[in-house]
């Protein structure tokens, strides 16, 4: 994997203040997805505006593809368009008074013409889920809405890095959970995407890797289950384990067996606790339930509704924002909108039918999925496509 | 709040989807006439067919429209009153000695002339509110680069369009938290919390400007604005309506100008 980003030898202190950072590298490679975990005021927000070329470090260097950040005006622009940063409070990162004008404010400055901007205002808008929101003003939206705007205005620069300061502060449960479903979602595009939190539980099963910083030092680098999984070192930087993973601790030191994967998902956990212990397997009946995926750009408005009453089906899920918002129009509740696919292979081993809602661009992510669970777990689930000539796994 | 309240009707009235410059011919075109006319015909049908249009067509709520309209035309019924009795011509009405040295006089004169801008203002103000009510800020803008306004102040108006309510949160915020901890129990404990509020939000507002900057520089400022897509379309025959509308306004104000309520003109 080539780096995109490299971190050399950084140190900053703000003036008047202690030291910030002190001596930091790491590196960041193109396509991953990298949390930045410490408690308040470890450093996180500054090093994450270097990214950027907001700050620049005191010491040491940047590498942004391969070649170090320059801080001259058009370097700068071109830095900044290709690192996309979403502020903590969308209320300072939003500048204009309407939805639209603030999502083209980065196009506009870049220069685009008319027909491209609202061509990419548009797409950016889709990609939030907030088509339609266009000529609203900021201040009657929501506060998810307003993050989801400010993400809007920097997807609309197509970015090659996105980096999100504490992308969930303030939001309810269920906002969190949207926000990080599509921070995959973007994530499948292609991109790189960086984080900053301290919620343990949101950062744990979604980042590729963890970076831990606490004042203004790296603490641990590695997998989220390494850093994670570590009691000492999560104590010292003042966060929890992730409940996931305490409990993983408590049976395994109640004598379960230490498995090769750390549980990373309630599905994870469930097939663990399978796996260990043989009075359920032999009991277990292997029969499972189908999952029936339905391509949203493919199906009729119309039809869907039909379908879903003319199957037997206990949950449905949908993915990824074009989805959503079919669902929505159709009026279709939803059972899942985050970590779809393992919640309907829940759904599956307890021999329940459930039905995912996507777009071409993540039914492959259906079957990937599905399939390894059922290499991993020596089951035989069945994805029945709707929309086209039926499969069978 | 009213200031919310007055900008939420505007983003959700049945009017809003409008081109904005067929809302705001139709408004000034009727301050114009209103205040303008000689009598008070032109006025009084302005009056009726606009409260009309803001009632029915943009949808506004009735007993709302009455409550916004109460508050200027208190002022004006109060400077009427004024006017009623300092102006005088014409036959006298009555008259009432006050002491030795005052005579308050009311002459049919100053009477029609108080009902007359009475009249004028109170139409003018349906006017302004229809047009407040029905076209929302974010709306006018489009309009402004049309005209030719400057973009320094086009920019300028949108920034503060959008902090306004920034702004405006904050200081509830910070005016509950006052509240909460008896921050106005007493007029001098009043005084001494609004103070620090203000200086609250100046040290705020300093740090807006600061992320502000910091904002628009991460999202490669180059002096440049988005704006609006005005996707509103321009409907042509409600255009020539308005304008229709308009001048047989005109013209009843130019035909009724001799008209009077009390005694003859002259």
């Amino acid at each position: 994997m080539n780096n995109i980003i490299e971190i050399k030898n950084i140190s900053y202190k703000y003036p008047n203040g202690p030291d910030a950072l002190k001596n930091i590298s790491f590196s960041i490679g193109k396509g991953e997805k990298i949390a930045l975990v410490g408690p308040n005021g470890a450093g996180k927000s500054t090093l994450l505006l270097m990214l950027n070329g907001m700050i620049k470090p005191d010491l040491g260097e940047i590498h942004f593809s391969g070649s170090p950040v320059r801080y001259d005006r058009n370097n700068l622009r071109e830095l900044r368009r290709r690192v996309g940063f979403v502020f903590q409070n969308p209320d300072s990162q939003i500048i204009a008074p309407t939805v639209f004008q603030d999502v083209a404010f980065g196009p506009v400055n870049l220069g685009l013409s008319k027909d491209e901007i609202k061509s990419v205002v548009g797409d950016a808008l889709s990609a939030v889920g907030l088509k339609g929101f266009e000529r609203r003003p900021p201040h009657q939206l929501s506060g998810g809405e307003k993050k989801r705007v400010a993400m809007a205005g920097i997807l609309a620069m197509s970015p090659d890095v996105l980096v999100f300061d504490e992308p969930t502060s303030a939001l309810d449960p269920a906002g969190s959970e949207d926000i990080m479903e599509l921070l995959d979602e973007m994530h499948i595009d292609g991109r790189t995407i960086i984080i900053s939190t301290h919620d343990v539980e949101l950062a744990y099963p979604w980042a590729d890797r963890v970076i831990l910083i606490q004042e203004g030092e790296i603490l641990a680098e590695g997998t989220s289950g390494e850093v994670f999984y570590n009691k000492s070192l999560v104590k010292s930087a003042k966060l929890s384990m992730p409940v996931l993973l305490d409990l993983y601790d408590g049976l395994v030191e109640r004598g379960m067996p230490e498995s090769d994967n750390l549980p990373k998902s309630i599905l994870d956990f469930i097939h663990l606790l399978y796996a260990n212990s043989s009075d359920i397997r032999n009991t277990e009946n292997m029969d499972c339930g189908i999952i029936y995926l339905v391509d949203a750009d493919r199906i009729n408005p119309g039809e869907i509704k039909s379908l879903i009453s003319s199957l037997e089906i206990n949950g449905i899920g949908a993915m990824g924002s074009k989805a959503k918002m079919m669902a929505d129009i159709e009026k279709i509740e939803l059972d899942y909108t985050y970590g779809v696919i393992d919640k309907c292979l829940l759904k599956s081993i307890n021999r329940k039918n459930s039905m995912i809602i996507t777009t071409a661009g993540m039914i492959k992510r259906v079957y990937d999925r599905v399939l390894e669970f059922n290499q991993e777990s020596m089951r035989d689930i069945t994805i029945r496509n709707c929309t086209e000539i039926n499969t069978k796994l | 709040m009213y200031y919310e309240f007055l900008e939420d009707i505007a983003q959700t009235n049945r009017l809003r989807d409008l081109h904005p410059l067929i809302k705001i011919i139709l408004g000034l075109g009727c301050i114009l006439i209103s205040v303008s006319s000689q009598s008070i015909v032109a006025p009084l049908i302005i009056i009726i067919t606009i409260s009309f249009a803001t009632i029915f067509l943009a949808g506004i709520d009735f007993r709302f429209y009455l409550k916004l309209l109460l508050i200027p035309l208190g002022f004006a019924v109060l400077s009427v009153i004024v006017i009623v009795f300092m102006r005088n011509s014409g036959q006298i009405l009555f008259s009432y000695p006050l002491g030795d040295w005052f005579l308050l006089t009311v002459s049919y004169g100053s009477l029609n002339e108080g009902i007359l801008i009475f009249s004028r203002v109170f139409a003018g103000m349906c006017s302004l509110f229809f047009i407040s009510l029905t076209t929302p800020v974010t709306e006018t803008f489009g309009l402004a680069v049309r005209c030719r306004i400057p973009g320094e102040f086009i920019d300028l108006s949108m920034l503060i369009y959008r902090f306004i309510f920034v702004l405006i949160e904050q200081a509830a915020q910070i005016y509950n938290a006052q509240h909460m901890r008896l921050g106005y129990g007493n007029l001098k404990e009043g005084i001494n919390s609004f103070g620090m509020m203000a200086g609250a939000l100046f040290i705020n507002t300093w740090n807006a400007a600061e992320n502000l900057i910091m904002a628009m520089d991460s999202r490669c400022y180059d002096g440049r604005f988005a704006m609006p897509d005005d996707s509103a379309a321009m409907s042509f025959p409600l255009l020539c309506l308005v304008i229709v509308y308009l001048m047989v306004n005109t013209g009843i104000a130019v035909y009724t100008s001799g008209f009077v309520l009390f005694g003859v003109a002259y």
